[in-house]
C-alpha cells in the first residue's frame, strides 16, 4: 500500500498555487512557477546528463547506480508540458515581451534574440532535444533488461557524443533565455555554465537520494561504499565548480563596475537580498564544502544523504535568488512559495514513485553491470 | 657486541596467505608489518594500521594558507600603505579572494608532498633495516612478507618464528638493526647540506667578482651581438671603411622632385596645372586660410591678425604689382619666399601651392569686382 502523502500534497500544494494567481497576482505566481519549472529541468536534467556521462566515457562503476539517474531522468516527461505552459508567463514576468513597453535602446537592439515566437521555438526545440535523448538513452537501456542486446549500450556510447553538445547548448539556453532575460540589459557569457553546475548538481542529489532510498530497501546488491564514495567525491567537486564559476563572475562584474552589469547584482547582494545570497554562499559552497571533507561521509548513507539534501535546498535558494529579485527589493516567501513548493515537491513525487516501478532496479541487460558491481575503491 | 633484532619476517607465496596469516599473529599482540610487491586490498584494514594524518594535516594548512594570504593582503593594501584601485575600497575582500585561494593550494600541496616524504616516510632516512635483508629482494618480485616488529623492545624471537610458520610462511628471516655507526646521521647531512650552502655562496661571490673585475668576455651578449653593419660602423668591406653608403649619384627621394626654376623669368613660363573645380577651391581655401592668412589676412591685403609683434609688413596681395603677378610667379614666391617671407615649400604640398594660386586669384578678383562679373 502506497503512501497517499504525495497526492495530498499535491492537492494541498494545487489549491494555494492556484489561489495565489488571483491572491498574490500573476507576477509572483509566474516567478514561483518559473523557479520549480526550472528546478524540474535541474533535476531530470542532470540525471540524464549522469546517464550519459557514463556512456561518453565508457565508466564502469557507475553502472550499477545507472538505473536509479535513468528513473530521476523521466522527470524531464512532465517537465515539457510545464515548459509550455511556462511560456504563458512571458508577457507577465519579461520585461521586452511585456506588450506595450517601451524599451531601452539596450534591449530594443535584442528584438531579434528576444522576441516571443523565436523564444517560444527554442524553449520547444530544448524540449523535443531533451524528450529524444531520453528516448534514446533511457529508452534504450529499459529494453536492453530483457533483450540483453550489447548493441544498444553501443547506440548509447554512440549518441552519448551528440547528447552532451544538445545539453551544452540546451542549458546555455535555458540559462540565457528564462533566467537572464528576466533583465535583458543583463549579460554574462558565463552564465550558462553557471547553471551547468547547479543542473549537474540537482542531478547528483537527486540520484544519490534515490541510491540511498533503494539501497535502504535493499534493491540494490552489491552496491557498496565505493559506489556512494564516488557520488560524494562528484558532489564534492561539483560544489566547488559551482562556488568557482560563481564567485568568477561576481569578482569580474565587481571590478569592472560596469553599470549594464553590476546593476544584477546590487540588487542581489545589498538591502535585504543580502541576507539570501549569505545564506546562499553557506548553503551552497561553506556547509556542504566542510561536510564532505571526511571520507567516511561520502559513502556514509544517512550522512550523504543529508549533504544532498541540503545541496538540493541550496540549489533551490539559488534559483530562488536569481528569479525573485525581478518581483522587488523584498525577498517574498510566505504561503505562496510554500504551496507550489508542495506542488511540485509532491508531482515530483508521485511521478518518481510511478517510474521507481519502471524495469529492474539495476541495468541488468548491460554487459559492463558485473564489472560495475565489483568495483573497489 | 650482538646486534639487535628489528623484526622477525615471514615470507608468503600469495596475497590470500598473507591476509590469512595476519589475524593469527594478530591474537600475540605484536606489532604487523607488511611488505609486499602491490598495494594488496583489504591489507591496512588487516593490519588496522592507523589512518594517515596527512588529509588533517593538509586541511589544516589549507585553512591556515587561507588566512594567511587574507592577512597578508589586508595588511599590505589597507593598513600599511592604502592605495585605491579602480574606485574600490583598500580593504575590499572580494579582491583578496584568488591570492586567498592560490595560497591555499600552495600550503595545502607543499604540506602533502612535503609532509609525505618528511614526517611520515621519514626523510632524510635513505634506507630502512629491511632494505638489508635477503626478503626484501623476493618482496620486489613475486612474494609477500609479514614482518613482526621488535620495536625497539624485547622480543621473544623463537616465538615469533614458529607462529609465522604455523601461519604458513614458507621461510623465515630474522632481519636485523644494523651498528648505527652505518646510518648517515642527520649531523652528516646538516654537513652536508652546510657545505653546499657555502660552496655555492662562493662561488657565486667568485663569478661575480670574477666577472666585475675581469671583464674578457660580455657574460652574456645574446642578441647584441649581430653580423650587421650599424649606421656609422666602421668596415673593412669599402675602400673608404665605412659601412654606409651614399646613394648613387641623380638619387631622388620620393615625393622630392627638384625644383628646377632658378629666376623670374624662368617662373613666368610656370603654368598652373590644376583645373578651376569646386573641389580646388575649397583645397585652395584651405589651405590658404590654414598658412598664408595669418600674414596676409584672409582678403589677402595684408592686414595680417598676428603680425603685431612681428614687426615686418607682410605684402598686400591686392595691390597691382601683385595683380599684375602671373600665376607662375606667385607660386615660385611660395616655394622659394621672397624679402622676409621664407620658403613654404614644405608646409605646402605641390598640390596645394597650385590650388593657393587658384584661390588667391579669386580673392583678389573678388576684390576688384566689376558690373560684368554680375550673372
Amino acid at each position: 500500500m502506497k503512501s497517499p502523502a504525495p497526492a495530498i500534497l499535491t492537492a494541498i500544494g494545487f489549491l494555494g498555487a492556484a489561489a495565489a494567481y488571483w491572491l498574490a497576482g500573476p507576477e509572483r505566481f509566474w516567478a514561483n512557477y518559473l523557479v520549480w519549472m526550472l528546478m524540474l529541468i535541474s533535476a531530470g536534467l542532470g540525471a540524464l546528463f549522469i546517464a550519459a556521462l557514463e556512456h561518453l566515457v565508457a565508466a564502469r562503476w557507475s553502472v550499477p547506480l545507472r538505473r536509479a539517474a535513468e528513473r530521476a531522468a523521466g522527470l524531464l516527461v512532465p517537465a515539457a508540458p510545464i515548459v509550455l505552459i511556462g511560456l504563458f508567463s512571458l508577457p507577465v514576468l519579461y520585461p521586452w515581451a511585456r506588450p506595450g513597453a517601451i524599451l531601452p535602446p539596450a534591449v530594443a537592439a535584442k528584438a531579434v534574440w528576444l522576441n516571443v515566437p523565436f523564444f517560444s521555438a527554442r524553449a520547444v526545440a530544448c524540449v523535443l532535444l531533451w524528450l529524444l535523448s531520453w528516448r534514446v538513452l533511457v529508452g534504450g537501456s529499459m529494453l536492453q533488461d530483457s533483450s540483453k542486446d550489447p548493441a544498444l549500450t553501443i547506440r548509447a556510447r554512440r549518441y552519448a557524443p551528440f547528447f552532451m553538445a544538445a545539453f551544452a547548448l540546451s542549458v546555455t539556453l535555458v540559462a540565457f533565455d528564462w533566467i537572464s532575460s528576466l533583465e535583458p540589459e543583463w549579460y554574462s557569457d558565463v552564465f550558462g555554465v553557471y547553471l551547468f553546475a547547479g543542473v549537474f548538481l540537482a542531478g547528483l542529489c537527486v540520484v544519490s537520494l534515490a541510491v540511498i532510498h533503494m539501497m535502504e530497501a535493499g534493491r540494490l546488491p552489491g552496491v557498496k561504499f565505493d559506489h556512494l564514495y564516488n557520488l560524494g567525491g562528484f558532489l564534492f567537486a561539483w560544489i566547488v565548480f559551482w562556488s568557482y564559476i560563481a564567485f568568477a563572475q561576481y569578482l569580474l562584474m565587481w571590478y569592472a563596475n560596469l553599470p549594464e552589469e553590476v546593476f544584477w547584482y546590487r540588487q542581489r547582494v545589498n538591502g535585504a537580498w543580502r541576507a539570501v545570497a549569505l545564506a546562499l554562499a553557506l548553503l551552497h559552497f561553506v556547509i556542504p564544502f566542510f561536510a564532505l571533507i571526511p571520507k567516511d561521509v561520502k559513502g556514509d548513507l544517512s550522512r550523504l544523504r543529508r549533504a544532498a539534501l541540503l545541496v538540493l535546498l541550496a540549489h533551490f535558494l539559488d534559483l530562488y535568488w536569481l528569479v525573485f529579485p525581478v518581483l522587488g527589493a523584498r525577498p517574498l516567501f510566505s504561503w505562496p512559495e510554500l504551496s507550489f513548493a508542495l506542488l511540485f515537491i509532491g508531482l515530483s513525487s508521485l511521478w518518481v514513485r510511478r517510474s521507481m516501478g519502471q524495469g529492474a532496479d539495476m541495468p541488468i541487460g548491460d554487459p559492463f553491470l558485473e564489472e560495475g558491481l565489483a568495483f573497489r575503491l | 657486541m650482538t646486534e639487535r633484532v628489528f623484526s622477525i619476517v615471514g615470507l608468503f607465496d600469495s596475497p590470500q596467505a598473507l591476509l590469512a596469516a595476519v589475524p593469527r599473529l594478530k591474537l600475540e599482540a605484536w606489532h604487523l608489518e607488511a611488505y609486499t610487491p602491490y598495494p594488496v586490498r583489504g591489507l591496512d584494514a588487516a593490519l588496522e594500521q592507523r589512518r594517515s594524518p596527512l588529509a588533517g594535516m593538509v586541511l589544516v594548512m589549507g585553512i591556515l594558507g587561507t588566512f594567511t594570504a587574507w592577512l597578508f593582503q589586508w595588511w599590505m593594501n589597507s593598513v600599511d600603505y592604502p592605495i585605491v584601485v579602480g574606485g574600490k575600497d583598500p580593504s575590499s575582500w572580494q579582491a583578496y579572494v584568488p591570492i586567498m585561494f592560490e595560497v591555499a593550494v600552495l600550503f595545502a600541496t607543499f604540506t602533502a608532498g612535503l609532509g609525505m616524504l618528511f614526517l611520515l616516510n621519514k626523510l632524510p632516512a635513505f634506507w630502512h633495516p629491511f632494505l638489508l635483508s635477503r626478503s626484501a629482494a623476493k618482496v620486489t618480485c613475486d612474494k609477500f612478507a609479514l614482518a613482526v616488529e621488535a620495536n625497539d623492545q624485547a622480543l621473544d624471537v623463537v616465538a615469533a618464528e614458529s607462529a609465522l610458520r604455523e601461519a604458513g610462511a614458507v621461510s623465515v628471516e630474522i632481519v636485523y638493526e644494523p651498528a648505527p655507526a652505518k646510518r648517515a646521521s642527520p649531523n652528516l647531512l646538516l654537513g652536508l647540506a652546510a657545505v653546499l650552502a657555502i660552496g655555492c655562496s662562493l662561488a657565486g661571490y667568485a663569478v661575480y667578482w670574477g666577472i666585475k673585475l675581469f671583464p674578457v668576455l660580455p657574460p652574456m651578449s645574446h642578441m647584441l651581438v649581430q653580423p650587421r653593419a650599424d649606421a656609422f660602423d666602421s668596415s673593412g668591406f669599402f675602400k673608404d671603411g665605412r659601412a654606409m653608403r651614399s646613394p648613387v649619384p641623380g638619387t631622388i627621394a620620393r615625393g622630392q622632385l627638384p625644383y628646377p626654376v632658378k629666376t623670374h623669368e624662368q617662373a613666368e613660363r610656370l603654368r598652373n596645372p590644376l583645373p578651376r573645380t569646386h573641389a580646388v577651391m575649397l583645397a585652395g581655401r584651405s589651405a590658404y586660410n590654414n598658412v598664408c592668412s595669418v600674414c596676409h589676412g584672409p582678403l589677402a591685403d595684408g592686414t595680417p591678425t598676428l603680425t603685431e609683434a612681428y614687426g615686418a609688413k607682410p605684402a598686400n596681395l591686392q595691390s597691382g604689382k601683385f595683380l599684375k603677378y602671373s600665376d607662375g610667379r606667385i607660386y615660385d614666391t611660395i616655394v622659394r619666399g621672397m624679402n622676409a617671407m621664407p620658403s613654404y615649400a614644405s608646409p605646402l604640398t605641390e598640390h596645394q601651392r597650385w590650388a593657393v594660386v587658384h584661390y588667391l586669384r579669386a580673392v583678389q578678383r573678388a576684390q576688384h569686382a566689376k558690373d560684368s562679373d554680375l550673372p
